[in-house]
């Protein structure tokens, strides 16, 4: 069995199966991960608030084990902001009340999970991307992973290795957030076809350590409002830890109409309101990373399962926009692939029919009793936030009945407004490198490193569209939406401006993918190991 | 150490050269011959050997033994496992040490094996026990030592590991005898053709031992001005490097880059022309001495750690500090 994608779902469907057989009897099954990072849980960035049910249900004995999920969530505050005023909600929202939870690192949680999954005896294999979907007829029958030692110019360099065949009976695709191969799968089979489409949003995340005294550990912090205007969908969260660590962060939706809008900006915007600066003033930015987060809910979770292969975690959807929390129903859905691919093994069928019993999981079990019951309400929110916060507390009342049931939706990059000619006007804010960086020294705090001598992994199909087209139509967004200043319209030679591609920036959030307004834009893994090395995050 | 004379056999040191120039593993080797004992011969096996035949006599050695034939211009195992053997089999010495080099990884085992003997390959010391020689060889990647103590009559084919003996540490001040061992090779046996020597993966510069480094950004616009920046490194006598953008756009190879993503330099003047000073430069150039800036910017980051900063247009300033230079 093969896992693809080492993260909260990958690895609890990977431990899972290596596990089960002690509850279920029989012969243990051979079962490797593969994992583009250089390291277990380098790419994996979340806020992190932590419901710890599905660890449970994972590993009963998670904190004798020492699972780095040590800070209780000891209050909650909400705060709708303005410019320069903060109002407090008066009651917290039982959806974003988090007694009980955490406040963690994802990406400790998944390099611990790792080292359980390894000592389970799972093969895990980190610096590795699944780069294709191999199939024999219409059944998925494992995967490539990527050459490595490319050149630039796509030569074989002396240190060339062609990508292995890694076949399997069952792959589970755990590859996150618009996963590349989910996406291929999704797109081949028609996974979607009446579905909703899946409504993304971007986070932007930076670890600080600010002076003792600030928040207490285990402080949790939402505000909606500013820098937002009403009919956008985002808002900025602080999580404290203990010593000093702060995680401030901010999540936009990747549906904003605004071309001239730039998430990082917005997230700069964020940290210089009152609330935030106070909270940083005389600390240090230590970290940063940028993630983009599946928010469209339950009806826009495409078919999970066909011939030889079942989708888990972010790449499937599994999100609760309303807790703004996916780590334990991502795990959730790896424990369910697990038993249906475990299942079907040792009936020696695998086949779509056989594997649906993970979808049957999904919908007896813990993921449908939480996801359905908010099924509407991140598209409620597509009407603005007053909307989509009366819509929230109805859905509470009536269990997310509406009238229309889905509530319409549309793919966020189709509601993109076009600019009538020229640059649309795009909010600056002052860079200190103390508060507020730019995207590049962000980037620096990612850790990202990729080879630069290899082929962009960043395929754009037509790149006279960014010159015509999009110029004038949208003003290139891509050099705006990129939270990693990856994208840059430069002067060319022969007069006008042609589109350079920093890759070797690229944090893996995916959100070019995601806003790309003409979908042209295509994420593949680049030689496995680059990216961001995540710390704490 | 070093061990009872009963025990010392003649040793025969394999050294190792190309187009006449010794490689200096073999020092490591004759100095593991001087710590095992016994008489002492150094084979040099090639063409055009006499600078490399008078460097070895200068060892305390007994004898330098030149094996000269134009068959073995360019190493080829089966020329080279000819030759030997026949040295081999005439000199008869007890032990055969060779340097552990991807060259005696390719012939020695076949060399041995026409002997009749196996090779004891990738050692890292020698010991004497019970009058006998006894190697050191690591084992499950250097998780273990094993001792292995050769049996039976020699010649003992043994190959010591790089960095396992010092170079610097073999004795000198012998004049050793040299003398020319003919062999005969059937130049049309040798079944391997090499071809002309080449290096795959050729760095033209070392940035990192340069002394002084002009370094363009952005801010030189197009790859028609860098004449300008080479300009001003000729008459700097500095060598010319960049930031990303200008190898990212193929202006200047890959191996001048300056940075995170690139090399790392320390050299005693750095001059930044047009460079903002973004955080990834920044590390691959901090520990200079002295840092001259050139940026239109007057806020870049470059300013920021630069201990000369001119404010100004680099195609105003630069042909200043050439012409300034040039007096």
């Amino acid at each position: 069995m093969l896992v693809v994608g080492g993260g909260p779902a990958g690895l609890a469907a990977a431990y899972r199966l290596a596990t089960r057989h002690r509850t279920v009897g029989g012969e243990p099954p051979v079962v490797a991960v593969l994992e583009k990072s250089r390291e277990p849980g380098a790419h994996m960035l979340s806020g992190a608030v932590l419901d710890p049910s599905a660890l449970a249900d994972l590993m009963p004995d998670w904190q004798s084990r020492g699972a780095p999920v040590a800070v209780p969530v000891t209050e909650d505050r909400i705060y709708f902001l303005t410019e320069r005023r903060r109002i407090p909600f008066p009651i917290t929202p039982p959806p974003l009340r988090n007694h009980g939870n955490y406040v963690i690192s994802l990406n400790r949680l998944v390099r611990w999970l790792a080292e359980q999954v390894e000592a389970a005896g799972v093969d895990l294999f980190a610096g590795f991307a699944g780069a294709e979907l191999l199939y024999e007829g219409d059944r998925v029958v494992g995967v490539r992973t990527g050459d490595r030692g490319v050149d630039r110019e796509g030569n074989r360099k002396a240190a060339f290795e062609p990508g292995v065949d890694i076949r399997a009976r069952v792959t589970v695709l755990a590859d996150g957030v618009r996963g590349n191969l989910t996406k291929t799968l999704v797109e081949r089979f028609g996974l979607d076809d009446g579905r909703l489409p899946q409504v993304y949003a971007v986070g932007i995340k930076e670890l600080w350590e600010v002076p003792s005294g600030r928040l207490p550990a285990g402080a949790v912090i939402h505000t909606m409002g500013y820098p937002l205007p009403h009919e956008q969908f985002g808002g900025g969260f602080l999580y404290a830890l203990p010593d000093g660590a702060l995680s401030v962060g901010f999540v936009a939706g990747l549906d904003y109409r605004d071309p001239g809008f730039d998430p990082h900006t917005a997230f700069q915007r964020f940290k210089r309101h009152p609330l935030v600066a106070d909270l940083l003033a005389g600390g240090e930015m230590v970290r940063y990373g940028a993630k983009a987060l599946p928010e469209g809910g339950w009806h826009a979770v495409p078919r999970c399962h066909v011939d030889g292969a079942l989708i888990v975690g972010d790449a499937a959807g599994f999100l609760n926009s309303m807790r703004l929390k996916g780590i334990h129903l991502a795990m959730q859905s790896g424990m369910a692939a697990a038993d249906a691919a475990l299942e079907a093994v040792r009936a020696n069928d695998a086949s779509a029919e056989r594997l649906a019993q993970y979808a049957a999981l999904v919908e007896s079990g813990p993921i449908r009793r939480e996801l359905h019951p908010v099924r509407n309400v991140h598209q409620a929110f597509a009407g603005g936030l007053l909307p989509g916060l009366l819509y929230s507390g109805l859905s509470l009342v009536t269990g997310g009945w509406w009238i229309r049931d889905p509530m319409p939706a549309h793919a966020g990059h189709t509601r993109l407004r076009r600019v009538a000619g020229g640059e649309p006007a795009a909010a600056a804010v002052p860079v200190d490198r103390r508060l507020t960086f730019d995207k590049l020294t962000n980037v620096h705090y990612s850790g990202t490193r990729h080879d630069e001598d290899q082929p962009s992994h960043l395929l754009v199909q037509d790149t006279d569209i960014c010159r015509t087209r999009c110029r004038e139509e949208y003003g290139n967004p891509c050099t705006r939406f990129c939270p990693a200043a990856v994208y840059e319209m430069v002067d060319a030679e022969a007069g006008g401006q042609r589109l350079q591609i920093n890759a070797s920036n690229c944090v893996h959030c995916k959100t070019c993918d995601i806003m790309d307004p003409y979908q042209i834009i295509d994420w593949v893994p680049p030689e496995g190991g680059g990216g961001p090395r995540y710390e704490g995050m | 150490m070093p061990m009872p004379s009963s025990a010392r056999p003649p040793v025969l040191v394999i050294a190792e050269q190309r187009a006449g120039s010794l490689n200096p593993v073999t020092w490591e080797t004759v100095a593991a011959a001087q710590v095992i004992g016994g008489p002492i011969s150094v084979a040099l096996a090639g063409a055009g050997l006499a600078g490399a035949a008078t460097e070895l006599a200068s060892a305390d050695v007994s004898e330098v033994l030149v094996v000269e034939d134009p068959a073995l211009e360019r190493y080829t195992p089966d020329g080279f496992i000819a030759a030997l053997a026949q040295v081999i089999e005439r000199e008869r010495p007890g032990l055969v040490l060779f340097p552990h080099t991807y060259q005696t990884r390719d012939y020695a085992p076949a060399l041995a094996s026409r002997l009749g003997r196996v090779l004891i390959p990738d050692c890292v010391g020698a010991t004497a026990r019970d009058g006998g020689l006894v190697l050191l060889r690591p084992m499950f990647q250097g998780k273990f030592v094993a001792e292995v103590a050769p049996a039976g009559d020699g010649p003992h084919c043994v190959s010591f590991q790089i960095g396992a003996w010092r170079a610097d540490a073999a004795a000198r001040g012998g004049a050793a005898a040299t003398r020319a061992v003919p062999v005969t090779i059937d130049a049309a046996a040798i079944r391997q053709r090499p071809e002309e020597p080449f290096q795959e993966a050729k760095q033209a510069v070392d940035l990192t031992q340069a002394e002084r480094i002009v370094a363009v950004g952005r801010g030189i616009k197009g790859q028609e001005h860098l004449p300008l920046a080479q300009e001003l490194a000729r008459s700097l006598g500095a060598e010319l490097a960049a930031s990303r953008p200008i190898c990212d756009s193929g202006w200047l190879p890959m191996d001048r880059q300056i940075g995170s993503s690139g090399q790392t330099v320390s050299p005693k003047l750095y001059v930044a022309l047009g460079i903002s000073g973004a955080i990834q430069h920044l590390v691959g150039m901090k520990g200079a001495r002295t840092i001259v800036a050139v940026n239109k910017d007057a806020d870049a980051p470059i300013f920021e750690v630069a201990d000369y900063g001119i404010v100004g247009d680099l195609f105003e300033v630069v042909p200043a500090l050439v012409a300034a230079l040039g007096e």
